[in-house]
């Protein structure tokens, strides 16, 4: 009997050691088999986002283009980045292709960070927050922003920016120093004479532009933040145009909070930008051998407001937001490129996930187009309404 | 005229960023009373909507919230405490 019973225990003990120099060797093999795609310090994404849809203005009736936009992201370290994105546009004629923004940026201490190459202009909040398709909640933009707007939007040079708090107070800021803005002389162009252009490379004089952006967060939660943003430099070239400098300034402010009161995320963002450019004499479109001169002022503005039920349980209504938008665009009155427009943007939204979205959406423009002909949405665009159903995915 | 108000601007946001090049005891004291968590909740739908923790992978959190702390402005705790927060709920 007792025989019986260690050899029993016996067996069991040789049938546990076995099981576990089995456990061993499985485990050794899982260790071996982690160690080797253990990630690197060195990462590489390929992100971006997409857009397209479908339009219906008052003269036409068409599928629209969108855009593809690759964004390549090396974090070469805890400290280093690069960002990069192209975005490729359906032209008439093909294919466009520009680099949206390529730059390095190095943490250099808790609350500083060192920026180099080129990069979203850190003016107002549209174009460096907002303007990507799966964030911006309308399939158009507020007059004035965009690539043909009166704004900046990316430009080559140095940047130190950051967080930090001050008491109870969060701030963020950024000082930056860009090729700058370029002057149209209008020798060229009569009709674009006094107008500013953006991330024109390389810079047509050797005055830099120098610019910041102070953002304030007085809330502990980060719900409200309001910024303050400048820019200065000279645009011109040549005796005539040596000294013509331009002052830019923005007001924005963001509120953004989830109300469980109401089951809803509620968003409220606005900015208002103005540009003043020194005075300096144009060709006359019609007679381009007279000069004309006006006071070079231009300023734009949009308030937007959605609401998304995001904290309601039933996905479809979860999934809802609802947008408006009003933007206004004053350009130089006495310019060849003169505009006095107004915006309605008003957008029901379907989110299929965080980052992807349909939005249906109507908007109306109202007033004045000057002598020019708008080429894109962002600044003066044909008076009239349209209906716009787009798709954007970030990915 | 204009360009003297600018230039106050400019100084003004120039002293600022440079006392704040020294701050790092004040702004890690305030950012570690909030949690990952909630910086996650508070920072990360002010400009979009928020990812939630399982859309990505602890390496992948890594890159975005680099990204992201350059972008938004985060201070490097702040970034530090929500990829933290983010790689422990995904
Ligand atoms: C100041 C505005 C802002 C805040 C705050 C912000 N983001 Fe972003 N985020 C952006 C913008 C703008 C992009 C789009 C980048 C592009 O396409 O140029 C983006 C893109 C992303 C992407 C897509 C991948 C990538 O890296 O581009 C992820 C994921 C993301 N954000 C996560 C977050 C998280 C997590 C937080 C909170 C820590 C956060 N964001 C806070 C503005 C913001």
């Amino acid at each position: 009997m007792i025989v019986a019973v260690f050899f029993i225990v016996g067996s069991q003990k040789i049938c546990a050691q076995s099981n576990d120099s089995l456990l061993l060797q499985e485990i050794e093999s899982l260790k071996a088999r982690v160690e080797q795609n253990k990630p690197g310090k060195s990462i590489f994404m390929l992100r971006g986002y997409a857009h397209s849809g479908f339009v219906k203005t008052d003269d036409q009736v068409s599928f629209d283009g969108g855009s593809f936009n690759p964004l390549l992201m090396f974090k070469q370290s805890d400290r280093l980045l690069f960002e990069s994105e192209l975005e490729m546009e359906l032209a008439s004629d093909g294919l466009e292709i520009n680099l949206e923004y390529a730059n390095i940026s190095y943490i250099l201490t808790q609350t500083l960070t060192l920026r180099a190459g080129k990069f979203l202009t850190p003016f107002g909040i549209f174009v460096p927050r907002l303007h990507p398709a799966w964030i911006n909640k309308f399939p158009t933009k507020p007059l004035g922003t965009g690539h043909s707007g009166i704004l900046p939007t990316a430009d080559i040079g140095v940047e130190l920016r950051g967080g930090a708090y001050l008491g109870p107070l969060k701030v963020n800021y950024s000082l930056y120093a860009i090729n700058g803005p370029v002057l149209n002389n209008g020798a060229d162009e009569p009709e674009e004479g006094g107008k500013l252009h953006y991330g024109r490379f390389p810079d047509n004089n050797n005055g830099k532009s120098i610019g910041g952006r102070l953002g304030i967060l007085p809330f502990p939660n980060s719900s409200l933040e309001v910024g303050f943003s400048g820019m200065y430099g000279l645009v011109g070239k040549d005796s005539a145009y040596a000294n013509t400098a331009a002052t830019l300034y923005a007001i924005d402010a963001s509120f953004v909070k989830s109300l469980s009161a109401i089951g809803s995320v509620i968003d409220f963002k606005g900015q208002y930008a103005a540009v003043m450019v020194g005075d300096a004499q144009y060709p006359d479109h019609e007679n381009p051998d007279e000069l004309i001169s006006f006071t070079n002022n231009s300023s734009t503005y949009f308030a937007q407001f959605s609401i998304r039920p995001a904290l309601i349980s039933t996905p479809v209504i979860r999934n809802l937001e609802f947008a408006s938008r009003y933007s206004h665009i004053q350009t130089p009155k006495g310019s060849e490129w003169e505009v006095n427009q107004n915006q309605w943007e008003f957008s029901v939204n379907y989110w299929i996930d965080w980052r992807t979205v349909v939005k249906i959406s109507y908007r109306s423009i109202q007033g004045e187009e000057g002598h020019e002909e708008g080429e894109e949405e962002g600044h003066g665009i044909g008076e009239g309404n349209g209906l716009f159903i787009h798709w954007a995915i970030g990915f | 005229m204009k360009k003297k108000y600018f230039s106050i601007l400019i100084l003004g946001v120039l002293a600022l960023t440079l006392s704040l090049v020294n701050s790092c005891a004040t702004s890690s004291s305030l950012a570690s009373n909030r949690s990952g968590a909630q910086l996650w909740g508070e920072n990360c739908l002010r400009c979009h909507n928020s990812p939630s923790p399982e859309t990505f992978s602890d390496t992948q959190w890594d890159a975005i919230v680099l990204h992201m702390q350059v972008r938004a402005n985060l201070t490097s705790n702040e970034a530090k405490k929500i990829v933290e927060f983010l790689k422990t709920a995904n």
